[in-house]
C-alpha cells in the first residue's frame, strides 16, 4: 500500500517537474496551422473486380492520363479522381504519377474540350471515393489509406 | 436501380446548388446585358430609342435564356443524376479590350470593348468500351467579325479499332477539330492556353473558321514507349466555307461580292511527349484549298487558292517555369494574284514564350511573336504596290501577361501588347484598310469559368 502510494507520489512529482511548456505548445499549434501536415500516405485503390498485379508506375500514369483504357480482361477501366484543390490529389499526382498537377490538368482539359477523350470523373470527397470504388466494378481511385471495406483492394505497382 | 441511387441529393447539396447558381447568374446577367446593348448600339448606330428599348428587352431575354441553359446544364452535370458513362463539361469566357489605335473585338480604340464572349458546353457518352460519342456546342461573339452565333464546334463518333498494352489505334468521324500546333484544337477554351490572345501569326483569328475543324474523318494512333509517348493524327474533311475575314487579303479587293467554296482538306500532326508532358514536341501540317466564285457582273475572275502551313512546336512544362516556342512556314497560292509570280509566296511566323509561376495559381508570361506575310517582302514594299498599307505585311508583338487561377474553376488574367505592324488585324473591325496605325498598344482583361 505504502509502497504503491509512494510510487504514485513519485510519478506525480515527475509530472509536475515536466510541466508542459505552453510556449512550445503554442509554437507547435502555430506551425500546424501555418503548415497543415502534409499527406504522405497515398493508397491507390481498386474495386475487388480489378486485377492488381503486374502493373508498373508507368502503367499507373497511363491509366490516370486516360491513355490506357482496358484491364487485362478487356473491361474498361473506370477512373475516379478528387478535385484539383485537394491536397490528397496534389500529393497523388506528384508521388504516384511523378507529374505536376498542372501537367495532368493540361492533359485532361485537352481531351475534354477537343472531343478527343474523356477525363476521369471527379468526386467531391474521400468519402465519395470510398463509396464509388466499393460499388463500381473495374474502378480505380486513390485514398489516404486503404479503408476497411471488403470491396476495396490496394493496387501496388512493381 | 442505378438511377435511384443517383437521385439521392441531400438538403446541403440542393442549397449549395441554389446559392452557387443565384450568385453566378446575377453577376453574369449584368455583364451580358452590357455586352448585348453594346452590340445593338453598334449595329444600329442611328436607331431610335423605342427600338433600342425593345431590343434591350429581347437581348435580356436571350441572355437570361442562354445563361439558364448554361447553368442548368452545369447543375445537371454536377447533380449526380447522370450515369458515369455520360460526362458534361463547359466553359464561359468574357474578354475586355482596349487599344491605343486600331480595333480588336469591337470598338476597342478609345474605349473598352467587351467584344469577346465564348460559351461552350460539351457532352461525352461512352456506351461501349470501344465506342464513344462527343459533341460540343459553342456560342461565340467576336467583335464585328462575329455578332454572336451558335454552332456545333465538334460532333464525332470515336471508334477504337484495337488497343494493346502500350498503345491504341482508332478512327473518328463527324466534325473534328484540326490538330495544329499546341493550341488549335482548344483555341476557344481560355483555360487551355496561357494568354488571352494566342500568337496571331500562327493562330490567326482571321482564318480561324478555315483552320478550326473539318467535317470528315480522322485516323489516330498512340504509342507509349520507355522513352516517351507518340501520338499521330491524320484528319481529312471539309472545312467551313465562311471565309469572309480573309476575302480582302486573298483577293486584294475590298467589298468583293462573290463567295468561297472550300475543297476537302487534310491536317496531320505527330506529337511526342516525355515524362507526362514535361517535354512536348510536335510537327503539324495542313493543306487547304478553296475556290472563289465571283458574283454575276463582278470584275474578279474565278480562281483557286491554297494554303499549306507547316508548324514545329516545342514546350517545356516545369513546376514553376514553362518555355514554349513554335515556328511556322506557310506556302500560299492566291489565285487572284496570278500576275505576281503565279500568286505564290511564303509566310513565316514564330514566337518564344516564357511563363513563370510565382505561386501555383499565379502565373506571369512574356512573349515575343513575329509574323511576315511574305518572306520576300518583309518591309511591305510589294504590299504597297497592291494598295495595302506597308505595315499590313508584318507584325511584331511583345506580350506581358498575368494569370490568376482563383479556384480550379475560375480564372482571371490580364495582358499588355506592344504591337509593331497590322498584319493580323481583323478586317471586319477595321473596315478601312488605309486607316491602320503601325505602332499600337493593346490591353486585355479576361474572366473565365469552366466546369
Amino acid at each position: 500500500m505504502t509502497l504503491d502510494n509512494n510510487h504514485g507520489d513519485f510519478k506525480l512529482q515527475k509530472l509536475r517537474d515536466n510541466k508542459p511548456n505552453f510556449g512550445i505548445i503554442l509554437a507547435v499549434i502555430f506551425i500546424f496551422t501555418a503548415f497543415p501536415p502534409v499527406v504522405t500516405a497515398i493508397e491507390i485503390v481498386v474495386n475487388k473486380t480489378a486485377s492488381t498485379s503486374g502493373y508498373s508506375k508507368v502503367d499507373i500514369r497511363a491509366i490516370f492520363t486516360m491513355q490506357k483504357r482496358l484491364w487485362p480482361n478487356n473491361k474498361q477501366i473506370k477512373v475516379y479522381t478528387l478535385p484539383d484543390g485537394s491536397s490528397l490529389h496534389k500529393e497523388f499526382v506528384k508521388k504516384a504519377l511523378n507529374m505536376l498537377p498542372h501537367q495532368i490538368r493540361r492533359v485532361w482539359d485537352r481531351m475534354t474540350y477537343s472531343g478527343t477523350g474523356a477525363a476521369p470523373i471527379e468526386l467531391e470527397s474521400e468519402q465519395d471515393m470510398i463509396e464509388k470504388i466499393a460499388t463500381t466494378p473495374d474502378s480505380i481511385g486513390y485514398l489516404n489509406s486503404k479503408p476497411d471495406n471488403e470491396n476495396i483492394r490496394s493496387f501496388e505497382a512493381q | 436501380m442505378k438511377t435511384s441511387v443517383h437521385l439521392k441529393l441531400n438538403k446541403r447539396q440542393w442549397l449549395q446548388i441554389l446559392c452557387r447558381t443565384s450568385s453566378i447568374l446575377g453577376g453574369g446577367w449584368f455583364l451580358f446585358e452590357q455586352c448585348i446593348m453594346d452590340v445593338l448600339v453598334r449595329v444600329f448606330p442611328k436607331g431610335d430609342e423605342r427600338c433600342f428599348k425593345l431590343f434591350n428587352k429581347l437581348g435580356q431575354l436571350l441572355t437570361v435564356c442562354l445563361f439558364l441553359a448554361f447553368y442548368s446544364t452545369r447543375i445537371f452535370a454536377e447533380s449526380k443524376l447522370l450515369p458515369d458513362e455520360v460526362q458534361i463539361h463547359g466553359f464561359l469566357t468574357q474578354g475586355f479590350f482596349h487599344t491605343s489605335d486600331n480595333n480588336v473585338y469591337g470598338q476597342s480604340d478609345d474605349g473598352i470593348s467587351p467584344g469577346l464572349t465564348e460559351i461552350g458546353v460539351n457532352a461525352s457518352y461512352q456506351p461501349f468500351s470501344k465506342l464513344r460519342f462527343a459533341a460540343q456546342g459553342l456560342y461565340r461573339r467576336a467583335g464585328a467579325v462575329d455578332r454572336g452565333s451558335v454552332r456545333v464546334d465538334y460532333g464525332l463518333a470515336d471508334l477504337t479499332l484495337f488497343e494493346y498494352d502500350s498503345g491504341k489505334v482508332g478512327i473518328r468521324g463527324g466534325r473534328i477539330k484540326n490538330p495544329f500546333g499546341l493550341y488549335n484544337e482548344t483555341r476557344d477554351v481560355a483555360f487551355t492556353h496561357p494568354t488571352i490572345l494566342l500568337p496571331q501569326g500562327i493562330y490567326f483569328d482571321r482564318s480561324r473558321s478555315l483552320m478550326l475543324s473539318a467535317d470528315g474523318g480522322s485516323f489516330y494512333a498512340e504509342q507509349r514507349t520507355d522513352f516517351g509517348d507518340f501520338n499521330f493524327k491524320f484528319n481529312v474533311g471539309m472545312p467551313s466555307s465562311d471565309l469572309k475575314e480573309i476575302k480582302t487579303i486573298v483577293l486584294a479587293k475590298q467589298n468583293a461580292q462573290g463567295s468561297f467554296d472550300t475543297k476537302p482538306a487534310f491536317a496531320t500532326q505527330l506529337n511526342y511527349e516525355l515524362n507526362g508532358g514535361e517535354y512536348v514536341l510536335a510537327v503539324s501540317y495542313m493543306d487547304m484549298e478553296f475556290d472563289f466564285n465571283p458574283a454575276p457582273g463582278e470584275s474578279l475572275r474565278r480562281s483557286t487558292s491554297r494554303i499549306q502551313p507547316l508548324l514545329f512546336s516545342a514546350q517545356y512544362n516545369g513546376e514553376k517555369f514553362t518555355l514554349t516556342g513554335e515556328y511556322e512556314y506557310r506556302w500560299n497560292t492566291f489565285g487572284n494574284f496570278a500576275a505576281f509570280d503565279g500568286g505564290k509566296f511564303v509566310s513565316e511566323s514564330w514566337y518564344v514564350e516564357g511563363s513563370y509561376r510565382i505561386l501555383p495559381e499565379l502565373q506571369t508570361t512574356v512573349r515575343y511573336d513575329t509574323f511576315d506575310m511574305d518572306i520576300s517582302d518583309r518591309d511591305g514594299e510589294t504590299a504597297a504596290l497592291l494598295s495595302f498599307q506597308k505595315h499590313s505585311a508584318f507584325s511584331q508583338d511583345w506580350v506581358f501577361g498575368l494569370r490568376w487561377d482563383i479556384t480550379p474553376s475560375w480564372m482571371v488574367r490580364g495582358e499588355y501588347h506592344r504591337v509593331h505592324g497590322t498584319a493580323w488585324l481583323p478586317q471586319a473591325d477595321n473596315p478601312d484598310p488605309q486607316k491602320g496605325i503601325q505602332d499600337w498598344d493593346l490591353y486585355a482583361l479576361q474572366l473565365s469559368f469552366k466546369f
